[in-house]
């Protein structure tokens, strides 16, 4: 298992009165499930951290979160991912879906 | 324009969401309080929030419910110790609170890789459905999933008050791939998927008794399908337990020689094979002349 | 004396009554007395597997206990491989039939019957759940292999190598195979020795049984299972909010 924590500079997100938390995907060949929390001491960050069960993709992680908190105001999160070898396509492909449930968009 | 998806294909969250009054779920132990396995990362495999059961209530129709759904992909909707540990937990709050408990299930059985812990755990679990059962709260199990309802997790939805299938669901304990890597090929050739399904599927299933119900494989299917058994419970009586024996004796005179479940299909009135084979859910119940006790 | 021979088991458990107890196909059906005590007995031998007829055939004792012997206890012995690994057992509902067995089990629990289960032999998988694990009291000679299967089976299975699992079974008893560590984790109340005097264990047994399961706690207790015990209750803690 390969583990990072990276904090990335983020416009903040305006989170919804009741909600706490949202979570996406599940862990499974190729998957992986990516949960926002509220971060209520840091409102303009995007604070991640990362577990995957393959080694050696950090970069690419990397670019795809720092990708997504350059593109969306995630600020006063915290990204918490579970990941058994998801492609970098997914990875966004979740972040986003996780997104759309914070913001209430689907169910 | 959007399919609507189809029960099989969707995720254990998203059965949930389709199932119940809309915004009327509370999960209960949520991904943020972390609850997962303490062994899997011993053994380098990763972890999932949720240990790969969503618990929680809800209402269906008005009508309040617990429920425990499994998220197959993770392990194989395998049963460990907090995961199990949840399950049981949910029940005992449905009979302790009187109200239903409906289980979506989709599981290979205990989870190998914590041992013993998952075993103990789902025969807790069949405890605690027979603890609603002597109270009368309905327990209903949804067995809808490809990779069904298997093991110990077989064994408990045998428990409770109603089984729920779909086509694409199948009951059993042990497995093709293990029944066949045991006794070899000429035992099981786990590559047939018709014979597979016509073996342990829903269709089958429901033919012989033990599905209770079999709906096509969407939620609204089996969301009507629950709101019917809702209000009901079996309880277990002396002479529902006599009945039973009998039934079953019958079941192993009538097809105990017999290995080719096409004869069970032909005994309850199926005619075409084929057509039945293709038939959805209740197009099947149609085609077929199931006797109930 | 030699515990593997059924006869000489049903002797050691019942003295002579053991004698009236039927043992075919190596499923043991019938009464029999514990000291003074009378008995119904269910059980299997000879590490047999356990199919469809079996399961119909230790429930239809059941069923005549419940019927006709009010609140006698009900003594299950174990000593099976596992369910039978049959297509055609599976095609004709197995998992029913056992859902069945646990069902008279349950009635004659909820009847005031005490279920008292001592593991003799083998009691693995499948076939210690359909019957043997539904007991108010789960007892295990010393001798008794108890588990969910052997570590080879497992790294088969999973694929992760047996020297892994063997390691970690070591601080994991949750994959060490055998009575002691399945005690350790609340799935077995007591490991009896070779020398203990079965029937009037047995008799202290069936006296003192309650009806709770208290395995998860055991567990606990036992360091073997440290997490179930307190995650049902935060179920039960947090659903009461």
């Amino acid at each position: 298992m390969e583990k990072f924590d990276k904090t990335f500079p983020s416009k903040s997100f305006s989170w919804p009165p009741d909600k706490e938390w949202a979570i996406a995907g599940v862990v499974g060949s190729g998957n992986l499930e990516v949960l926002f929390e509220r971060n209520t001491e840091s409102p303009n960050t995007m604070e991640c951290h990362v577990e995957s069960s393959i080694p050696g993709y950090e970069d690419s992680w990397l670019a795809a979160l720092e990708d997504f908190a350059a593109n969306y105001p995630a600020g006063g999160t915290k990204v918490t991912i579970h990941d058994q070898g998801a492609a970098p396509i997914v990875v966004t492909f979740r972040l986003r879906q996780a997104y759309d449930h914070l913001l209430q968009k689907i169910s | 324009m959007k399919r609507a998806s189809l029960y099989h294909e969707q995720t254990a969250r998203k059965r949930i969401a389709s199932l119940v009054d809309p915004g009327s779920f509370t999960e209960l132990l949520p991904p943020p309080e972390r609850v997962m396995s303490p062994y899997l990362p011993l053994l380098d495999i990763p972890v999932s929030f949720d240990d790969g059961l969503v618990i929680g209530r809800a209402t269906l129709g008005g009508k309040p419910v617990y429920l425990a759904a499994q998220v197959g992909q993770f392990v194989g909707g395998s049963v460990g110790e907090v995961h199990s540990a949840k399950l049981t937990g949910i029940l005992k709050a449905a009979a302790r609170d009187a109200i239903p408990c409906l289980l979506l299930v989709e599981s290979g059985g205990v989870r190998l890789h914590e041992g013993s812990s998952g075993e103990i755990g789902i025969s807790e679990a069949m405890r605690a459905v027979f603890e609603c059962r002597a109270k009368g709260v309905p327990t209903i199990a949804v067995i809808g999933a490809d990779i069904g309802a298997y093991g110990g997790m077989g064994i408990l939805v045998t428990c409770c008050d109603f089984r729920i299938m779909t086509e694409h669901g199948r009951l059993g304990i042990s497995g093709p791939i293990v029944i066949e890597k045991w006794m070899g090929k000429q035992a099981y050739d786990s590559s047939n998927r018709a014979l597979v399904w016509k073996t342990s599927g829903g269709k089958t299933k429901y033919l012989l008794n033990d599905a209770d119900v079999l709906t096509h494989d969407d939620s609204a299917s089996v969301g009507a399908a629950i709101g019917e058994l809702l209000s009901k419970s079996q309880p277990i009586t002396l002479g529902g337990l006599k009945t039973r024996q009998q039934e079953l004796e019958k079941r192993l005179g009538d097809f105990g020689k017999t290995s080719d479940p096409e004869e069970i299909w032909k005994a309850f009135g199926i005619a075409d094979i084929g057509e039945a084979s293709l038939a959805s859910g209740p197009e099947f119940v149609a085609l077929a002349k199931r006797k109930t006790p | 004396m030699n515990t593997s021979n059924p006869n000489d088991l049903l002797a050691r458990f019942f003295g002579e009554s053991g004698k009236t107890l039927l043992v075919k196909d190596s499923l043991i059906t019938g009464y029999a007395q514990v000291l003074t005590q009378n008995v119904a007995v269910i059980g299997t031998c000879d590490g047999t597997y356990i199919d469809n007829a079996a399961a119909l055939r230790l429930a239809s004792l059941v069923i005549d206990c419940i019927e006709n012997h009010p609140q006698m206890p009900i003594v299950m012995l174990v000593d099976s491989a596992g369910q039978e690994p049959s297509r055609t057992c599976e095609m004709l509902g197995l998992a029913s039939f056992f859902g069945h067995l646990l069902s008279c089990l349950q009635l004659a629990r909820q009847n005031g019957h005490k279920l008292i289960t001592i593991a003799t032999g083998k009691a693995i998988g499948g076939a210690f759940i359909c019957y043997g694990m539904f007991g108010d009291r789960i007892e295990a000679l010393d001798s008794a292999s108890v588990g969910l299967m052997p570590i080879e089976a497992m790294s088969a299975v999973t694929k992760i190598p047996a020297a892994t699992l063997t390691a970690l079974s070591k601080t994991m008893p949750a994959l060490e195979f055998g009575a002691e560590p399945f005690a350790l984790l609340g799935g077995v109340d007591e490991v009896w020795s070779a020398d203990v005097n079965v029937p009037e264990k047995l008799a202290a047994v069936i006296s003192s049984s309650t009806q709770e399961d208290h395995r998860a706690e055991l567990g606990k207790k036992r360091g073997g299972r440290k997490w179930a015990f307190d995650v049902q209750n935060r179920v039960l803690a947090e659903s009461a909010k």
